[in-house]
Protein backbone atom coordinates (compact mmCIF):
# COMPACT_ATOMS: atom_id res chain seq x y z
CA UNK A 1 0.00 0.00 0.00
CA UNK A 2 2.76 2.45 0.79
CA UNK A 3 4.92 1.47 -2.12
CA UNK A 4 1.55 2.24 -4.37
CA UNK A 5 1.44 5.50 -2.68
CA UNK A 6 4.90 6.06 -2.88
CA UNK A 7 4.29 4.81 -6.83
CA UNK A 8 1.89 7.37 -7.17
CA UNK A 9 3.81 10.42 -5.52
CA UNK A 10 6.90 9.65 -7.98
CA UNK A 11 4.83 9.93 -11.13
CA UNK A 12 2.74 12.80 -9.95
CA UNK A 13 6.07 13.66 -9.46
CA UNK A 14 7.60 13.15 -13.31
CA UNK A 15 4.26 14.57 -14.38
CA UNK A 16 4.68 17.93 -12.72
CA UNK A 17 8.09 18.58 -13.79
CA UNK A 18 6.69 17.39 -17.80
CA UNK A 19 4.29 20.29 -17.49
CA UNK A 20 6.38 22.68 -15.93
CA UNK A 21 9.14 22.15 -18.58
CA UNK A 22 6.67 22.02 -21.46
CA UNK A 23 4.94 25.36 -20.53
CA UNK A 24 8.08 27.09 -19.92
CA UNK A 25 9.50 25.98 -23.93
CA UNK A 26 5.29 27.17 -24.85
CA UNK A 27 6.17 30.64 -22.74
CA UNK A 28 8.91 31.48 -23.87
CA UNK A 29 8.28 30.96 -27.67
CA UNK A 30 5.06 32.36 -27.84
CA UNK A 31 6.46 35.78 -26.17
CA UNK A 32 9.96 35.58 -29.07
CA UNK A 33 7.01 35.11 -31.90
CA UNK A 34 4.34 37.48 -30.81
CA UNK A 35 7.07 40.39 -29.30
CA UNK A 36 8.86 39.91 -33.14
CA UNK A 37 5.56 39.66 -34.91
CA UNK A 38 4.14 43.42 -33.03
CA UNK A 39 7.80 44.97 -34.49
CA UNK A 40 7.77 43.93 -37.82
CA UNK A 41 4.08 44.43 -37.90
CA UNK A 42 4.91 48.28 -36.16
CA UNK A 43 7.73 48.80 -38.31
CA UNK A 44 6.48 47.58 -41.54
CA UNK A 45 2.92 47.57 -42.10
CA UNK A 46 2.20 50.40 -39.31
CA UNK A 47 -0.23 48.00 -37.60
CA UNK A 48 -0.33 46.06 -34.52
CA UNK A 49 -2.57 43.71 -32.37
CA UNK A 50 -3.52 45.78 -29.35
CA UNK A 51 -4.08 42.98 -26.73
CA UNK A 52 -0.31 41.90 -28.05
CA UNK A 53 1.62 44.35 -25.72
CA UNK A 54 -0.73 43.10 -22.48
CA UNK A 55 -0.73 39.77 -23.73
CA UNK A 56 3.24 39.45 -23.75
CA UNK A 57 3.25 40.86 -20.33
CA UNK A 58 0.87 38.08 -18.74
CA UNK A 59 2.82 35.62 -20.89
CA UNK A 60 6.31 36.88 -19.04
CA UNK A 61 4.06 36.56 -15.64
CA UNK A 62 3.82 33.31 -16.33
CA UNK A 63 7.16 32.98 -17.34
CA UNK A 64 8.24 33.97 -13.99
CA UNK A 65 6.02 31.52 -11.81
CA UNK A 66 6.45 28.81 -13.87
CA UNK A 67 10.44 28.98 -13.79
CA UNK A 68 10.06 29.67 -10.15
CA UNK A 69 8.57 26.66 -9.30
CA UNK A 70 10.86 24.82 -11.75
CA UNK A 71 13.66 26.84 -9.74
CA UNK A 72 12.25 25.28 -6.79
CA UNK A 73 12.35 21.47 -7.95
CA UNK A 74 16.02 21.09 -7.56
CA UNK A 75 16.44 23.48 -4.58
CA UNK A 76 18.13 26.14 -7.12
CA UNK A 77 16.11 29.49 -6.09
CA UNK A 78 19.13 32.09 -5.76
CA UNK A 79 20.02 32.18 -1.82
CA UNK A 80 23.48 33.80 -0.04
CA UNK A 81 24.17 30.47 1.69
CA UNK A 82 27.81 31.83 3.09
CA UNK A 83 27.07 30.88 6.40
CA UNK A 84 25.95 26.89 6.14
CA UNK A 85 28.54 26.04 4.70
CA UNK A 86 30.98 26.52 7.82
CA UNK A 87 28.55 23.54 9.82
CA UNK A 88 29.82 20.43 10.79
CA UNK A 89 27.34 17.99 8.98
CA UNK A 90 24.82 17.67 11.44
CA UNK A 91 24.39 21.00 11.77
CA UNK A 92 24.09 21.64 8.41
CA UNK A 93 20.98 19.36 8.15
CA UNK A 94 19.22 21.44 11.01
CA UNK A 95 19.71 24.26 9.12
CA UNK A 96 18.45 22.92 6.29
CA UNK A 97 15.42 21.94 8.25
CA UNK A 98 15.04 25.63 9.26
CA UNK A 99 15.35 27.22 5.97
CA UNK A 100 13.41 25.14 3.89
CA UNK A 101 10.44 25.15 6.66
CA UNK A 102 10.44 28.77 6.87
CA UNK A 103 10.59 28.87 3.21
CA UNK A 104 7.45 26.59 2.58
CA UNK A 105 5.76 28.23 5.39
CA UNK A 106 6.54 31.91 3.74
CA UNK A 107 5.49 30.01 0.21
CA UNK A 108 1.96 29.35 1.50
CA UNK A 109 1.13 32.30 3.21
CA UNK A 110 2.45 34.25 0.05
CA UNK A 111 -0.06 31.46 -1.49
CA UNK A 112 -3.09 32.12 0.43
CA UNK A 113 -2.88 35.49 0.64
CA UNK A 114 -2.23 36.03 -3.02
CA UNK A 115 -5.38 33.62 -3.55
CA UNK A 116 -7.20 35.89 -1.73
CA UNK A 117 -6.51 38.49 -4.18
CA UNK A 118 -7.72 36.37 -6.81
CA UNK A 119 -10.77 35.80 -4.87
CA UNK A 120 -11.70 39.49 -5.14
CA UNK A 121 -10.68 39.95 -8.27
CA UNK A 122 -13.30 37.37 -9.69
CA UNK A 123 -15.90 38.87 -7.40
CA UNK A 124 -15.19 42.37 -8.74
CA UNK A 125 -15.11 40.95 -12.30
CA UNK A 126 -11.81 42.37 -13.49
CA UNK A 127 -11.21 42.47 -16.88
CA UNK A 128 -8.06 41.52 -18.84
CA UNK A 129 -7.71 42.75 -23.16
CA UNK A 130 -10.31 44.02 -23.63
CA UNK A 131 -13.15 41.53 -22.17
CA UNK A 132 -11.30 38.15 -20.34
CA UNK A 133 -11.64 37.61 -16.90
CA UNK A 134 -8.57 38.44 -15.09
CA UNK A 135 -8.40 35.71 -12.11
CA UNK A 136 -7.60 33.39 -14.61
CA UNK A 137 -4.42 34.68 -15.36
CA UNK A 138 -4.07 35.63 -11.77
CA UNK A 139 -4.19 32.66 -10.51
CA UNK A 140 -0.82 31.25 -11.40
CA UNK A 141 0.50 33.37 -8.77
CA UNK A 142 -1.49 31.55 -5.43
CA UNK A 143 -0.93 28.03 -7.52
CA UNK A 144 2.86 29.04 -8.03
CA UNK A 145 3.18 29.84 -4.53
CA UNK A 146 1.65 26.87 -3.25
CA UNK A 147 3.30 24.33 -5.39
CA UNK A 148 6.14 26.09 -4.29
CA UNK A 149 5.61 25.91 -0.80
CA UNK A 150 4.67 22.08 -0.87
CA UNK A 151 8.46 21.29 -2.85
CA UNK A 152 9.79 22.78 0.27
CA UNK A 153 7.88 21.13 2.57
CA UNK A 154 8.89 17.94 1.26
CA UNK A 155 12.90 18.80 0.84
CA UNK A 156 12.03 19.90 5.04
CA UNK A 157 10.82 16.83 6.23
CA UNK A 158 13.83 14.94 4.18
CA UNK A 159 16.26 16.83 5.82
CA UNK A 160 14.84 16.43 9.32
CA UNK A 161 14.43 12.95 8.91
CA UNK A 162 18.09 12.97 8.14
CA UNK A 163 18.67 15.22 11.70
CA UNK A 164 16.50 12.56 13.06
CA UNK A 165 18.25 9.70 12.00
CA UNK A 166 21.65 11.37 12.34
CA UNK A 167 22.72 11.35 9.03
CA UNK A 168 25.61 12.78 7.15
CA UNK A 169 25.61 15.82 4.78
CA UNK A 170 22.81 15.83 2.96
CA UNK A 171 23.06 16.52 -0.75
CA UNK B 1 11.54 44.85 14.84
CA UNK B 2 15.26 44.46 14.90
CA UNK B 3 15.55 41.34 16.20
CA UNK B 4 12.91 40.23 13.26
CA UNK B 5 15.58 41.41 10.47
CA UNK B 6 18.52 40.05 12.83
CA UNK B 7 16.69 36.68 12.50
CA UNK B 8 16.13 37.22 8.53
CA UNK B 9 19.76 38.03 8.38
CA UNK B 10 20.85 34.77 9.93
CA UNK B 11 17.88 32.39 7.71
CA UNK B 12 19.40 34.51 4.67
CA UNK B 13 23.05 33.48 5.93
CA UNK B 14 21.69 30.29 6.95
CA UNK B 15 20.79 29.77 2.84
CA UNK B 16 17.01 30.48 2.57
CA UNK B 17 16.06 31.71 -0.76
CA UNK B 18 16.77 35.65 -1.26
CA UNK B 19 12.77 35.81 -2.44
CA UNK B 20 11.40 33.91 0.81
CA UNK B 21 13.55 36.37 2.54
CA UNK B 22 12.19 39.61 1.30
CA UNK B 23 8.70 38.21 1.02
CA UNK B 24 9.02 37.56 4.97
CA UNK B 25 10.56 40.98 5.63
CA UNK B 26 7.45 43.25 2.95
CA UNK B 27 4.26 40.81 4.45
CA UNK B 28 6.14 41.49 8.30
CA UNK B 29 5.69 45.24 6.97
CA UNK B 30 2.81 45.14 5.76
CA UNK B 31 1.34 43.24 9.02
CA UNK B 32 2.78 45.66 10.93
CA UNK B 33 0.73 48.84 9.61
CA UNK B 34 -2.34 46.97 9.30
CA UNK B 35 -2.35 46.31 5.28
CA UNK B 36 -4.67 43.63 3.93
CA UNK B 37 -1.68 40.85 3.21
CA UNK B 38 -3.79 40.17 -0.20
CA UNK B 39 -1.91 43.21 -1.25
CA UNK B 40 0.86 40.24 -2.17
CA UNK B 41 -1.30 39.23 -5.07
CA UNK B 42 -1.36 42.72 -6.33
CA UNK B 43 2.27 43.09 -5.87
CA UNK B 44 3.49 40.26 -7.57
CA UNK B 45 1.25 40.42 -10.53
CA UNK B 46 2.88 43.88 -10.76
CA UNK B 47 5.35 42.43 -12.42
CA UNK B 48 2.71 42.22 -15.40
CA UNK B 49 2.97 45.92 -15.60
CA UNK B 50 6.15 46.38 -16.41
CA UNK B 51 6.40 46.22 -19.97
CA UNK B 52 10.66 46.46 -19.85
CA UNK B 53 10.72 42.71 -18.24
CA UNK B 54 10.38 41.35 -21.61
CA UNK B 55 13.86 42.04 -21.89
CA UNK B 56 14.85 39.81 -19.12
CA UNK B 57 13.65 36.23 -20.68
CA UNK B 58 14.34 37.38 -24.25
CA UNK B 59 18.36 38.70 -23.20
CA UNK B 60 18.54 35.23 -21.37
CA UNK B 61 17.74 33.13 -23.60
CA UNK B 62 19.87 34.49 -26.27
CA UNK B 63 22.54 33.95 -23.81
CA UNK B 64 22.28 31.10 -23.10
CA UNK B 65 21.72 29.81 -26.60
CA UNK B 66 24.72 31.71 -28.21
CA UNK B 67 26.73 30.38 -25.77
CA UNK B 68 26.25 26.83 -26.74
CA UNK B 69 27.03 27.82 -29.98
CA UNK B 70 30.57 28.30 -31.63
CA UNK B 71 30.16 32.14 -31.62
CA UNK B 72 32.40 32.04 -27.93
CA UNK B 73 35.60 30.68 -29.55
CA UNK B 74 34.81 32.77 -33.22
CA UNK B 75 34.43 35.77 -30.47
CA UNK B 76 37.80 34.47 -28.84
CA UNK B 77 39.86 34.07 -32.48
CA UNK B 78 38.21 37.67 -33.04
CA UNK B 79 40.25 39.34 -30.04
CA UNK B 80 42.95 37.45 -30.72
CA UNK B 81 43.55 38.74 -34.16
CA UNK B 82 43.35 42.27 -33.09
CA UNK B 83 45.36 41.87 -29.80
CA UNK B 84 47.31 38.87 -29.86
CA UNK B 85 50.17 40.82 -30.86
CA UNK B 86 50.46 42.29 -27.39
CA UNK B 87 52.35 41.86 -24.81
CA UNK B 88 49.97 39.87 -22.11
CA UNK B 89 47.80 39.73 -25.10
CA UNK B 90 46.04 36.81 -24.38
CA UNK B 91 44.88 38.88 -20.89
CA UNK B 92 43.75 41.69 -22.96
CA UNK B 93 41.96 39.22 -25.37
CA UNK B 94 40.34 37.85 -22.66
CA UNK B 95 39.31 40.82 -21.46
CA UNK B 96 37.88 42.71 -24.76
CA UNK B 97 36.21 38.98 -25.43
CA UNK B 98 34.71 38.64 -22.10
CA UNK B 99 33.09 42.42 -22.15
CA UNK B 100 32.05 42.16 -25.55
CA UNK B 101 30.63 38.41 -24.66
CA UNK B 102 28.90 39.92 -21.27
CA UNK B 103 27.45 43.19 -22.63
CA UNK B 104 25.63 41.45 -25.42
CA UNK B 105 23.84 38.51 -23.94
CA UNK B 106 23.01 40.99 -21.33
CA UNK B 107 25.24 40.16 -18.30
CA UNK B 108 22.80 36.66 -17.34
CA UNK B 109 26.38 35.60 -16.30
CA UNK B 110 26.88 32.90 -18.53
CA UNK B 111 30.20 34.37 -19.83
CA UNK B 112 32.06 32.26 -17.43
CA UNK B 113 30.35 29.44 -18.37
CA UNK B 114 30.87 30.38 -22.20
CA UNK B 115 34.24 31.95 -22.52
CA UNK B 116 36.10 30.92 -19.03
CA UNK B 117 36.32 26.90 -20.42
CA UNK B 118 38.01 28.50 -23.48
CA UNK B 119 40.33 31.12 -21.99
CA UNK B 120 41.54 29.53 -18.90
CA UNK B 121 43.38 26.29 -20.50
CA UNK B 122 44.62 28.99 -23.25
CA UNK B 123 46.17 30.99 -20.26
CA UNK B 124 47.39 27.98 -18.71
CA UNK B 125 49.26 27.26 -21.33
CA UNK B 126 50.60 30.44 -21.92
CA UNK B 127 52.40 30.33 -18.76
CA UNK B 128 50.07 32.99 -16.84
CA UNK B 129 50.13 32.30 -13.30
CA UNK B 130 47.14 29.78 -11.53
CA UNK B 131 45.74 32.61 -9.53
CA UNK B 132 46.09 35.52 -12.30
CA UNK B 133 44.03 33.47 -14.33
CA UNK B 134 40.97 32.70 -12.15
CA UNK B 135 40.99 36.22 -10.96
CA UNK B 136 40.97 37.55 -14.10
CA UNK B 137 38.39 34.91 -16.01
CA UNK B 138 36.03 35.51 -12.49
CA UNK B 139 36.06 39.46 -12.93
CA UNK B 140 36.38 39.82 -16.72
CA UNK B 141 33.04 37.85 -16.70
CA UNK B 142 31.05 41.00 -14.91
CA UNK B 143 33.23 43.40 -17.06
CA UNK B 144 30.12 44.13 -19.63
CA UNK B 145 27.68 44.38 -16.73
CA UNK B 146 27.63 48.31 -16.72
CA UNK B 147 27.14 48.41 -20.58
CA UNK B 148 23.72 47.88 -22.60
CA UNK B 149 21.55 45.70 -22.21
CA UNK B 150 22.55 44.45 -18.79
CA UNK B 151 19.82 43.06 -16.94
CA UNK B 152 21.02 43.64 -13.54
CA UNK B 153 20.80 47.28 -14.84
CA UNK B 154 17.05 46.99 -15.95
CA UNK B 155 16.47 45.45 -12.84
CA UNK B 156 17.73 47.81 -10.56
CA UNK B 157 15.90 50.25 -12.60
CA UNK B 158 12.78 48.69 -12.04
CA UNK B 159 12.99 48.58 -8.61
CA UNK B 160 14.89 51.94 -7.88
CA UNK B 161 12.62 53.66 -10.20
CA UNK B 162 15.36 55.07 -12.16
CA UNK B 163 15.46 55.62 -16.09
CA UNK B 164 16.87 52.41 -17.41
CA UNK B 165 18.12 54.82 -20.71
CA UNK B 166 19.76 57.37 -18.19
CA UNK B 167 21.24 53.87 -16.70
CA UNK B 168 22.69 53.00 -19.69
CA UNK B 169 24.13 56.07 -20.69
CA UNK B 170 25.82 56.49 -17.19
CA UNK B 171 27.48 52.94 -17.19
CA UNK B 172 29.60 53.81 -20.44
CA UNK B 173 32.27 55.59 -18.71
CA UNK B 174 33.20 53.61 -15.37
CA UNK B 175 32.47 50.24 -17.34
CA UNK B 176 35.22 52.15 -19.87
CA UNK B 177 37.27 52.89 -16.72
CA UNK B 178 36.65 49.19 -15.48
CA UNK B 179 38.06 48.22 -18.49
CA UNK B 180 40.84 49.86 -18.79
CA UNK B 181 42.22 49.60 -15.84
CA UNK B 182 42.00 45.40 -15.70
CA UNK B 183 43.65 45.57 -19.03
CA UNK B 184 46.84 47.98 -17.50
CA UNK B 185 47.14 46.19 -14.65
CA UNK B 186 47.20 42.69 -16.58
CA UNK B 187 49.56 44.44 -18.58
CA UNK B 188 51.68 45.57 -15.59
CA UNK B 189 51.71 41.71 -13.94
CA UNK B 190 52.41 40.28 -17.47
CA UNK B 191 55.21 42.69 -18.21
CA UNK B 192 57.84 40.39 -18.23
CA UNK B 193 55.74 37.23 -19.60
CA UNK B 194 56.78 38.36 -23.44
CA UNK B 195 56.20 34.51 -24.57
CA UNK B 196 56.14 34.91 -28.56
CA UNK B 197 53.37 37.51 -29.02
CA UNK B 198 52.15 36.70 -32.28
CA UNK B 199 52.67 38.74 -35.50
CA UNK B 200 49.64 40.82 -36.40
CA UNK B 201 48.23 40.14 -39.71
CA UNK B 202 45.27 42.01 -41.55
CA UNK B 203 44.23 38.32 -43.13
CA UNK B 204 43.78 36.71 -39.93
CA UNK B 205 41.62 39.82 -38.86
CA UNK B 206 39.44 39.65 -42.02
CA UNK B 207 39.20 35.52 -42.02
CA UNK B 208 38.22 35.61 -38.26
CA UNK B 209 35.45 38.31 -38.91
CA UNK B 210 34.65 36.98 -41.87
CA UNK B 211 34.11 33.18 -39.96
CA UNK B 212 31.74 35.35 -37.41
CA UNK B 213 29.56 37.11 -39.95
CA UNK B 214 26.42 36.25 -38.49
CA UNK B 215 27.52 37.59 -35.10
CA UNK B 216 29.05 40.70 -36.10
CA UNK B 217 26.06 42.45 -36.51
CA UNK B 218 24.24 41.76 -33.32
CA UNK B 219 26.06 43.78 -31.18
CA UNK B 220 26.26 46.73 -33.42
CA UNK B 221 22.30 46.30 -34.31
CA UNK B 222 22.01 46.10 -29.93
CA UNK B 223 24.07 48.44 -28.87
CA UNK B 224 23.48 50.55 -31.79
CA UNK B 225 19.68 50.38 -31.54
CA UNK B 226 19.49 51.05 -27.91
CA UNK B 227 22.04 53.50 -27.61
CA UNK B 228 20.65 55.62 -30.81
CA UNK B 229 17.42 55.36 -29.53
CA UNK B 230 16.17 53.02 -32.36
CA UNK B 231 14.96 50.64 -30.09
CA UNK B 232 13.32 50.06 -26.65
CA UNK B 233 14.92 47.70 -24.38
CA UNK B 234 12.47 44.68 -24.93
CA UNK B 235 12.58 45.30 -28.47
CA UNK B 236 16.15 44.98 -28.82
CA UNK B 237 15.85 41.89 -26.79
CA UNK B 238 13.22 40.02 -29.24
CA UNK B 239 15.15 40.81 -32.15
CA UNK B 240 18.15 39.02 -30.54
CA UNK B 241 16.13 36.37 -29.73
CA UNK B 242 14.86 35.52 -32.56
CA UNK B 243 17.75 36.71 -34.86
CA UNK B 244 20.03 34.32 -32.35
CA UNK B 245 17.42 31.71 -32.70
CA UNK B 246 17.66 31.55 -36.67
CA UNK B 247 21.65 31.85 -36.94
CA UNK B 248 22.36 29.35 -34.61
CA UNK B 249 19.60 26.58 -35.41
CA UNK B 250 18.36 27.10 -39.25
CA UNK B 251 21.61 28.95 -40.87
CA UNK B 252 24.87 27.89 -39.08
CA UNK B 253 22.99 24.61 -37.44
CA UNK B 254 25.64 24.63 -34.23
CA UNK B 255 22.55 23.94 -32.10
CA UNK B 256 20.00 21.35 -33.04
CA UNK B 257 16.12 21.59 -32.70
CA UNK B 258 16.79 18.92 -30.30
CA UNK B 259 18.75 20.59 -28.05
CA UNK B 260 16.44 23.48 -27.75
CA UNK B 261 13.81 22.95 -25.03
CA UNK B 262 16.16 21.97 -22.54
CA UNK B 263 18.38 25.28 -23.36
CA UNK B 264 15.22 27.31 -23.32
CA UNK B 265 14.15 25.45 -19.99
CA UNK B 266 17.55 26.21 -18.26
CA UNK B 267 17.60 29.68 -19.15
CA UNK B 268 13.70 29.87 -17.69
CA UNK B 269 14.78 28.70 -14.45
CA UNK B 270 17.31 31.39 -13.80
CA UNK B 271 14.43 33.95 -15.20
CA UNK B 272 12.46 32.44 -13.12
CA UNK B 273 14.14 32.70 -10.06
CA UNK B 274 14.99 36.51 -10.59
CA UNK B 275 11.95 37.41 -11.66
CA UNK B 276 10.24 35.99 -8.28
CA UNK B 277 12.94 38.40 -6.28
CA UNK B 278 12.05 41.43 -8.06
CA UNK B 279 8.53 40.42 -7.25
CA UNK B 280 8.56 39.99 -3.64
CA UNK B 281 11.19 42.86 -4.25
CA UNK B 282 8.41 45.52 -5.26
CA UNK B 283 6.24 44.29 -2.61
CA UNK B 284 8.41 45.17 0.19
CA UNK B 285 9.65 48.67 -1.81
CA UNK B 286 6.08 49.41 -0.37
CA UNK B 287 5.62 47.77 2.57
Amino acid sequence: MVEQQAGIIARLDRLGRLVENSMLVVLLTSMILLASSQIILRNFFDSGFVWADELLRILLLWTAMFGAVAASRENRQIAIDVLSRFLPGRWKNLAMTLVQFFTAAVSGLIAWHSYRFVNDSRMFEDLLMGDWPAWVFQSVIPLGFAMIAYRYLVFGLASAWKVIRGKGVAA
Amino acid sequence: MIIVSLLLVLLALLGAPLFAIIAASAMWGFANTDVDLSVMGIEIFGLAEVPILLAIPLFTFAGYLISESGAPRRLVRISNALLGWLPGGLAMISLAACALFTAFTGASGVTIIALGALLYPALKEAGYKESFNLGLVTSAGSLGLLFAPSLPLILYGVVAEVSIDSLFLGGILPGTLMVVMLAAYSFWVNRHNRAEPGKFSWKEVRDSLWEAKWEVPLPIVVLGGIYGGVFAVSEAAAVTALYVLIIDVLIMREVSLKQLPRIMQESMVLVGGILIILGVSMASMDS
